[in-house]
Order: structure tokens, then C-alpha cells, then sequence
């Protein structure tokens, strides 16, 4: 059964990247059920749809890379190694989360896998990600530090004067436009004076390219032409992947912006999962019942990691007035 | 007899001493070496007030200049620091705070909090503050109480040259954010600086003059303003007691009660503005901590709650002056009302 | 703003991609990044050329990626400087921002009965205007011509040149003051088959390679390749086809295109050629043979399973089974040939304005 693989990835790099994907996907759909009814407390803002982005760039990374993210970070801290039952309990304000309960969804962190944090404020990763590939350049060991912003975010003054800042020092830093067409509610053609953040990038001095975020493999070639010139002292340049959220901005969002029918149609037409199951199956490099197998135990995990969250103890008092300083 | 040097030079020595004995010491700052790109002298300003001169031939490139870019540099500074660096990033005027305010209190203030413990932020921010060099409303401000405010950073304002070294040292070795205030006004004041290396703990204030009638509490130039005051009184018999905080976050509030507790007086001297500064701040720990041993009533000195004037003759109106220093502990004598 | 109360239908197309040069060839190569105003630009440079030769009225594709947003600021702006604009209208159809728009606008053009579309974009553009116009022609209706002008990556297809130049030549041929034998010439096509059914069309080279996924599209990783199919070779172009332009020239307007099989090992390795497959970028390819592909004969691939790459881009993969098949068709799409154009015009006086005052 088993073809000869013509894929940029090997088998067991393609099975870890299809667990990865449907991994965000199941975590992110569990999320929006979950908080439908009720049960989770504050804002989630969901990658569902945009798993290939993360997944194709993050394959390329390893620990003493970092990444700086956004609002909607689940995907790419699941991506970067950050431990899922950790990231359910911090969802769900208990202890023994990624962050003691005391972060939340938006500020999800692991620095020991380099993952400096989903972001609450829009643009604030890109300066920190500068920062990190900074500090990767002092170290000489060809790390590299990523930033990730949506198109509106693409409009902080932080994300424009990080992309000059990288320029001038050449700095191992990429940024990354997911591009998924809304701002919150606003379209990307309204907020955008120039639609083209590759045009930003020419007009900072480093490369720009644009690839389908919704296509893995074209997200990983493309990553990983950009991750080794950065490695090899290249300095930055700029990814835009074009791509789809299927939820709202938060949940909670009816997204009564979008056209009739649109959602339909791209989780029809632009599912990223689907292409891959399509792309690897009709190939024969791997079979219908491996990636089956592979969605039952994420299934499992997804569930076993909500039960552990609910079951975890509340943090308590004690716990609201530490960590403020490592020592006062 | 240790040497004497002026508080810019023990700036200068402290970044020195601190790059030398830490190589993930470095510094960025606008034009902080200065000439960068240009075509003639490298290091051509050392800082726009020469601070940081002479550093560059010592740590090449452990200095960096920076463009325009405070929100991008001070990001920066934030995410080297989550990655292990030590840096001091230079905001040139504390005045330019808005720009990269978001960098400081949402992002490096609350890492190690948000991220349950497990980051550390040892990135210091040096900045100039202060009144009194004709720089007008946007060059011109304390500011400090806006970053006291905040839960997470820790705010210095060292009011001499010994001060100044070791409490800048102990900023680089301390693994939380600071915010070091150093007062335009007072870098070329003198004073006795040892020439080893040393640290000053945060959270300890400093007893600068004993006396028995009224404690003075302030900080940074208000120091010496407050001693000049103290000599007018001391002729007409009154001994004040002056505290300088020296570090507003952590603050040393037991020092102050226990003056406060022997004299029976406070007058708090702030040079930031009057709504919500420090010295509101300490009058109400003080009206609650020590209500018992006030034998009148809290005064505070201030500038008004206007911008900083341009014009020479209202700036010298604008900056607490040595006589309404004076003239408010007369009146916690006189139990006198405004 | 004034408007040409009544205007003739449109002449003139313009079909103005807005992501060509966008993709990773600047990243591995240095290739050029040309921004949406610089596009702007140049539709802005034919359009007042378009004016004064008699063009009153222009249709456009609509795109969502800062063209036609711009375009329409510009416009204004320069109409309240009073030049002269044509009436630009924009195709009515929904903007998908794929290529599927330029399918789309295209049809519409050519139902709309435009002589000639400027296309602005790279070889794949071009590629997608071609493919749509000879439909057309085969499902009955009249052939449209293109001009081209690159803003692409390679730019192997359309002539560099500038812009002006080229509208010049558009206009006199739109405006019928040359004929279509004086302005037009034919071009060659490569029908890409698979398994006896037609299936694609490139105007300049159809690649075949190992690789079984398209991924970021554009082609530069040449040990993956194993056959190219050219319509013209030409030594003074970068890309896939300078393989045969470097190797055994074959002229735009010659008969014939080149079949060329690459060596995988050292053994099928007849040479090494020395190859610009990028801006910037030499490579090194092996060659094992090579042949002159006259027109109508299918040329069938030989490679079991893999992508075909259709003037520089991955387009679609085959299995085992399928068989893929070239073909060459000669006078299969005109252009407007703006040398000739012009050096007619010149010949002939046509700009010359009214005769010199006594």
C-alpha cells in the first residue's frame, strides 16, 4: 500500500503533522461547544481553520526558537510543544495550568519551549519577537524568533516599527501575516490602505511572500526557505498566509459581517485538514485508517484533557498575590 | 576618602562595572553611542547628555543604538530580557512613556504573573526625569507615580551619586523590570562614590538628616530642595527630618512611619504632579498606619496641575522651592490651614 | 468628473494581476518585488496612452488586492488635474482573488468583444488569459489579442518593455488604423494532455517533475525534474525555458518547439548546462537528450507519477496510470506584435498630426 513518499516531509513527519493539525482543530471545536454552554469563563478567540499556518511553520522550529503570538493562540502554542492538559486547566482559571490559572487564553506562555505568550494586545508580539532574535543573535547558535499577527494587527504602529527595527539590526526574526480577511468584524479590505503586507515588507527592505495558509505543504516550503536564510544570518522577511478562521473573533460572535453561505462554503472548499487527509491518502503514503486511528486518540486526549481541567482545584487566595515579582 | 564624582559619571560607571561583570549585560538607547551610519566620530554623543560615553570603546557592541522607535526598541528590550539578556534600555526623556507605555505595563510588568511564575523580565529602563532645564511641557515631567501604579515593575529614583551607582547596579542585577529615574537636574552634582562595585538593596529609604519637629519625605531633586529648606529652619530652631524614598516601588513605608511616629509631622515633597502622585500615596499609609501619633495636620508640596511651563521665570514658579518647603513645615507647627 | 456621454463599447481589456511576483522565488532568489503602486503606475501610464489614441472606453478586472482600489483614487485625483482618462469600467462579476478571476474577466472581455487585452502579470497571467481566450474562440467566439507587459517573476512570455510603448501599439490596432495582419503574430502553444483528454495549455514550457504536491508552486529545486516541453527557446530569458534557450535556440516565430529530458543519474547524463532557472540564480542542469517538437505530435512523458508545472508553476499532480501527453500547436493565440506596430506606424506616417503650418 504504502507509496514511495514525494512529499517534503517524511512519513512520520507527515503523521506528527496531521496529529498536530487535528489536534488544534479538536481542541479549538471542543472549545466552542464547551463555551456555548457556558463553561468557560472570560474570552476564546479559535484557530480552527487555520491549523496548516502553524503547523507547516513550527515543524521547521525546536526549542531555543521562539515564537510571539496572538489573541488567537491556541494553535500555534499547540504547535510549539505546549502541553495540552496544561493549556486546558489555564483555560478553565485552575491550577496547575500553564500559567497557574492566573494568564487565561489570551496570555498562554511556556518560555521552556519558547513560546513567549498569546498576546492580548494586537501587535505587541512583534517588538518581543525582536527582542528574542536579539538575544538569538548574541547566542550564535542560529535560533530564530517569529512573530505572528493577523492582517488588522499588521496596521500597529509596533508591527511596522518592529519590521524597520529588524531590518536595521538584520535580526533572525519572521513575521507572520495570517491573513484570514477580518479584523474583529472589519474587512482587511476596508482597514488595509494598500491590501498587499508584502508590499510592507519591500518597503522595509526584506522580502515578502505569500503563500495559501490553507495548504501545508505550501505553508512548510515556503516556511522553511525563510527559516534557514534567517538561521544562516539572511535576516528577516515577512510570510503572509492567506487563510480562514471558521469561528468568530471570540466566541460569542455570530459573525453577521460575513456574507451568507460563506462559512459553509469554506469549511467546504478551504478546509486545511481535508486537503492533507486528501493530499496524503491519494498518494498512498498513508492510509484512511492511520489517520483515522490518529483522530480517535485525539479525540481521547482532547477529552481526557477537558475532565482533567474540570477536576482541578480553583487557585486560591494565597495564589492571587504571587509571582507579581521574583522577589520585593 | 573615597572620590568625588558626578552622578552622570556614576551612571556611566555603573553600566561599566555591570557590562563587565555580566556579558548579558547590553544597553540600546537612542543615539546612546551616537554617529551611527554617519561618517564622522563613532561614540560622537556617549547619549545626548554624554552619559554613556566612553562605553562604547569598552563594549563595542554590547551598545546599540536604535532608531525612533521607542515601542519597537523597548518591545525589544522586554523580549530579550524573557529570553535570558540583561537589558538596560535607555527611554530617553520619561516624557516619551507614551509611546511604548504597553511595552512596559501590559507586556514586562505582568509576564512573570501572567505566565504563573514561570518568567522572568530582568530588563531595566532608564530614564531622564525632571524640571528645571527649559525643556517645556513634553520634557519636563516625573511621571513617576503612573509607573508606581503599576503591579509588577519597580520604580527607583536615586537623588545623589553614591545612590545613583549602587542602586543602578542593583537595578541590572535584579530579575524583576525597573524603572530608573535619573533627574536631568542632577547630573552634575557631585559626590563621594566608592570606586569598587557595590549594590543598594531596593526598598530601603535613606535617613539624609536626623531631626525631632517634622518629617520631610521625598525624593529625587526634592532632596535637596527639602535640605535647603531644613537649614532655613534649623536657624529659626526647627530640626525636620528628612527621608528620601529612594525607591518608590518597593516602598520603605516603615522608615517613614517610624519618623513620622518620633515627630509627629509630615510634610510630603513631590515634584510630579499633584493628583494621585507619591505623595498622596504616602499621606494615606501614613493617615492610616500612624494617625495616632499626628499632631497636625498631613501637608503635601507640590507643583500645580498644570504642564510643565516653558518660559524660565514660571518653570522657577512651577518647581517646589526650598520656601514653600519651609513655609509648609511652619505651618504643620502653627496648625495653621492654607 | 466628465464622462464621453456616449461611449463606444471597449476596444481594450486590461487584466492587471495583483499577486504576481509575490512568491518564494523572492526569498531563494533575489527576486524583484513589485509593489501595488508600481502596478497602478503602470496601468495609469497605458491608460493615458490609450486616450490619446483614440481609446475611449477600457474594461477592467476588479481585484481585491489594492489595484482597483487605488486605481479609482488615482483616477480621480487625476481627473481633477483635467487629463485625459478613457471610461473605465470594471467587469460586474465577484472577485474571488484567485485565478479563477482572471478566467473570468477574460471570458467576459472576449464576450464583451474587446480586440485586445493588456495583460499585466507574469508567464502564469499570461497563461490563464491565453487558455480562457482559445476556449472562447472554440466555443465560437471571436479571437482577442493580447498585449503583454511583466510584472511577473520570470518573464519569459511577455516582452520587457515599456508600457507606454506597448499601448501606443494597442491603440492603433484597437482603433483599426493598422490591421490585424499588420499588428498581429501568431504563437505557439503546449496542450498538456492526460490520458488522451486535453487538460491544460502553457504558452512558454511545461515542466515535469518528481514531486507529487504543488505546495508553494513556483519550481527551482531542479533535482526533482525530468522532462521540459518548450514553445519557443530562447537564450535571452530566465526560467525552465532557458534550459532550451542555452542548449539549441528555437525562435518565438520558428516552427517546431523543443522536447528536453533531463539525466537523473550519471549514467543518462549526456551534459551540463549552466542554466539561469531564476533572477539571480545559475543552476547546474543535467541533460540527457533533446529534440525538436514538431506541431502536432503528442510527445507522451515518460516520468510514472508527479506534478506538471505549467510556465514556472506546479499546476496539478498524476498518479500511476494516468498517462501525461505534450502536444505543440503552432498559430494557436495572436499578440500584438509592438515592434512591428510601430515601426509601421512610423513608416506610414500614423503620427504624424496635421500638416505643418504654410
Amino acid at each position: 500500500m504504502a507509496g514511495t513518499n514525494p512529499f517534503p516531509l517524511s512519513r512520520e513527519d507527515l503523521l506528527k503533522a496531521y496529529r498536530t493539525m487535528r489536534t488544534i482543530r479538536e481542541f479549538e471545536e471542543r472549545l466552542h461547544v464547551d463555551f456555548s454552554r457556558g463553561d468557560i469563563p472570560g474570552f476564546v478567540h479559535l484557530y480552527a481553520g487555520e491549523e496548516a499556518s502553524a503547523t507547516g511553520i513550527m515543524a521547521h522550529l525546536g526549542d531555543g526558537d521562539r515564537i510571539a503570538s496572538t489573541h488567537r493562540g491556541h494553535g500555534h502554542c499547540i504547535a510549539k510543544g505546549v502541553d495540552v492538559f496544561g493549556m486546558m486547566k489555564e483555560i478553565y482559571g485552575k491550577k496547575g495550568g500553564s500559567c497557574q490559572g492566573k494568564g487565561g487564553s489570551m496570555h498562554i506562555a511556556d518560555l521552556s519551549k519558547g513560546m513567549m505568550g498569546a498576546n492580548g494586545i494586537l501587535g505587541a508580539g512583534a517588538p518581543l519577537a525582536c527582542g528574542a532574535g536579539l538575544a538569538a543573535k548574541y547566542r550564535k547558535k542560529g535560533e530564530v524568533a517569529i512573530t505572528f499577527v493577523g492582517d488588522g494587527a499588521s496596521n500597529q504602529g509596533t508591527f511596522l516599527e518592529s519590521l524597520n527595527l529588524a531590518g536595521v539590526w538584520n535580526l533572525p526574526v519572521i513575521f507572520v501575516v495570517e491573513n484570514n480577511g477580518y479584523a474583529e468584524s472589519t474587512s482587511r479590505d476596508y482597514a488595509t490602505a494598500v491590501d498587499s503586507f508584502v508590499d510592507r515588507a519591500a518597503g522595509f527592505g526584506m522580502p515578502g511572500i505569500t503563500v495559501d495558509g490553507t495548504d501545508l505543504f505550501a505553508v512548510y516550503e515556503a516556511a522553511g526557505e525563510i527559516i534557514r536564510r534567517a538561521r544562516e544570518g539572511g535576516g528577516p522577511s515577512l510570510l503572509e498566509c492567506k487563510m480562514v478562521r471558521f469561528h468568530g473573533h471570540f466566541e460569542g460572535d455570530a459573525q453577521t459581517y460575513r456574507a451568507p453561505g460563506e462559512l459553509d462554503d469554506i469549511r467546504a472548499n478551504s478546509d486545511c485538514l481535508k486537503k492533507l487527509s486528501a493530499q496524503v491518502t491519494s498518494a498512498g503514503v498513508i492510509s484512511a485508517a492511520e489517520l483515522a486511528a490518529i483522530d480517535a486518540e485525539v479525540m481521547a486526549l482532547i477529552e481526557s484533557a477537558v475532565e482533567q481541567a474540570k477536576a482541578a482545584p480553583l487557585p486560591t487566595l494565597a495564589d492571587l498575590t504571587t509571582d507579581v515579582y521574583v522577589s520585593y | 576618602m573615597a572620590r568625588k564624582i558626578s552622578m552622570k559619571q556614576a551612571v556611566n560607571e555603573a553600566l561599566d562595572q555591570a557590562m563587565a561583570a555580566d556579558p548579558s549585560v547590553i544597553c540600546m538607547g537612542e543615539d546612546i553611542v551616537g554617529g551611527a551610519g554617519a561618517n564622522g566620530e563613532k561614540d560622537a554623543w556617549g547619549g545626548v547628555l554624554g552619559v554613556t560615553k566612553g562605553l562604547y570603546a569598552k563594549h563595542g557592541d554590547r551598545l546599540l543604538d536604535t532608531p525612533l522607535s521607542e515601542s519597537a526598541y523597548i518591545g525589544a528590550a522586554v523580549g530579550a530580557a524573557a529570553c535570558g539578556m540583561r537589558p538596560v534600555a535607555e527611554l530617553m526623556f520619561i516624557d516619551f512613556m507614551g509611546v511604548c507605555f504597553d511595552q512596559i505595563f501590559n507586556q514586562a510588568a505582568k509576564f512573570k504573573y501572567m505566565f504563573g511564575g514561570k518568567a522572568e523580565t530582568p530588563v531595566v529602563i532608564r530614564a531622564m526625569v525632571g524640571a528645571g532645564f527649559r525643556a517645556a511641557g513634553q520634557h519636563s515631567q516625573m511621571l513617576t507615580p503612573l509607573f508606581t501604579h503599576i503591579p509588577g515593575l519597580k520604580v527607583v529614583c536615586p537623588s545623589n551619586p553614591y545612590d545613583t551607582k549602587g542602586l543602578l547596579i542593583q537595578s541590572i542585577r535584579d530579575n524583576d523590570p525597573v524603572i530608573f529615574c535619573e533627574h536631568k537636574n542632577l547630573y552634575a552634582i557631585e559626590g563621594e562614590v566608592p570606586e569598587a562595585s557595590y549594590a543598594i538593596p531596593f526598598g530601603e529609604a535613606s535617613v539624609v538628616r536626623d531631626g525631632k519637629h517634622c518629617s520631610i519625605v521625598t525624593y529625587g531633586l526634592m532632596v535637596h530642595r527639602s535640605l535647603e529648606a531644613a537649614a532655613a529652619l534649623a536657624k529659626e530652631g526647627v530640626e525636620v527630618e528628612i527621608v528620601d524614598l529612594r525607591t518608590l516601588s518597593p516602598l520603605d513605608i516603615d522608615t517613614v512611619l517610624d519618623s513620622v511616629t518620633k515627630t509627629g509631622r509630615l510634610v510630603c515633597v513631590d515634584e510630579a504632579s499633584p493628583r494621585c502622585n507619591i505623595a498622596t500615596d504616602i499621606s494615606a499609609q501614613v493617615a492610616m498606619h500612624a494617625f495616632g501619633a499626628l499632631k497636625a495636620q498631613i501637608e503635601m508640596v507640590t507643583p500645580p496641575h498644570t504642564p510643565v511651563p516653558f518660559s524660565p521665570t514660571l518653570e522657577d514658579m512651577y518647581i517646589p522651592s526650598a520656601g514653600q518647603i519651609a513655609d509648609a513645615v511652619r505651618r504643620t507647627l502653627k496648625g495653621g490651614k492654607h | 468628473m466628465t464622462e464621453p456621454r456616449l461611449s463606444s463599447p471597449a476596444k481594450v481589456g486590461i487584466i492587471a494581476n495583483p499577486v504576481s511576483a509575490r512568491d518564494i522565488r523572492r526569498i531563494i532568489a533575489n527576486a524583484s518585488n513589485l509593489q501595488t503602486s508600481e502596478r497602478v503606475n503602470i496601468v495609469l501610464r497605458v491608460l493615458t496612452t490609450l486616450s490619446a489614441g483614440g481609446i475611449d472606453h477600457v474594461l477592467m478586472m476588479p481585484d481585491k488586492a489594492g489595484i482597483s482600489a487605488m486605481l479609482l483614487r488615482s483616477l480621480q485625483r487625476e481627473r481633477n488635474l483635467h487629463h485625459r482618462f478613457p471610461k473605465v469600467e470594471f467587469v460586474d462579476m465577484d472577485v474571488t482573488s484567485t485565478v479563477d478571476d482572471t478566467f473570468t474577466a477574460a471570458r467576459a472581455m472576449q464576450q464583451a468583444g474587446v480586440k485586445v487585452i493588456v495583460v499585466l502579470g507574469g508567464d502564469g497571467t499570461h497563461r490563464a488569459v491565453v487558455r480562457e481566450l482559445m476556449e472562447g474562440v472554440r466555443k465560437g467566439l471571436p479571437p482577442v489579442a493580447i498585449a503583454g507587459l511583466s510584472t511577473g517573476t520570470n518573464n519569459a512570455f511577455p516582452d520587457m518593455r515599456e508600457p507606454t510603448i506597448a499601448a501606443l501599439a494597442v491603440g492603433l490596432y484597437a482603433s483599426g488604423r493598422l490591421s490585424a495582419e499588420q499588428a498581429l503574430s501568431p504563437n505557439k502553444v503546449l496542450e498538456v494532455g492526460v490520458d488522451g483528454v486535453a487538460r491544460d495549455i502553457a504558452i512558454v514550457d511545461a515542466v515535469i517533475g518528481s514531486d507529487r504536491f504543488i505546495g508553494a508552486r513556483a519550481l527551482w529545486k531542479t533535482d526533482s525534474l525530468s522532462a521540459a516541453y518548450l514553445t519557443f527557446a530562447d537564450p535571452q530569458v530566465i526560467g525552465l525555458s532557458a534550459i532550451g534557450g542555452l542548449l539549441h535556440p528555437v525562435g518565438r516565430n520558428e516552427p517546431g518547439g523543443l522536447a528536453i529530458h533531463l539525466g537523473h543519474d550519471a549514467a543518462s547524463t549526456r551534459l551540463r548546462l549552466s542554466v539561469p532557472i531564476a533572477p539571480g540564480m545559475i543552476s547546474d542542469i543535467p541533460i540527457a537528450d533533446w529534440t525538436v517538437m514538431p506541431a502536432g505530435v503528442p510527445f507522451p512523458v515518460s516520468l510514472s507519477a508527479g506534478v506538471v508545472a505549467l510556465d514556472g508553476e506546479r499546476e496539478f499532480t498524476f498518479d500511476v496510470g494516468q498517462k501525461v501527453s505534450v502536444t505543440l500547436r503552432e498559430n494557436a493565440f495572436p499578440t500584438v506584435d509592438v515592434a512591428r506596430c510601430l515601426q509601421t506606424a512610423a513608416r506610414e506616417g500614423l503620427f504624424r498630426l496635421s500638416s505643418p503650418s504654410p
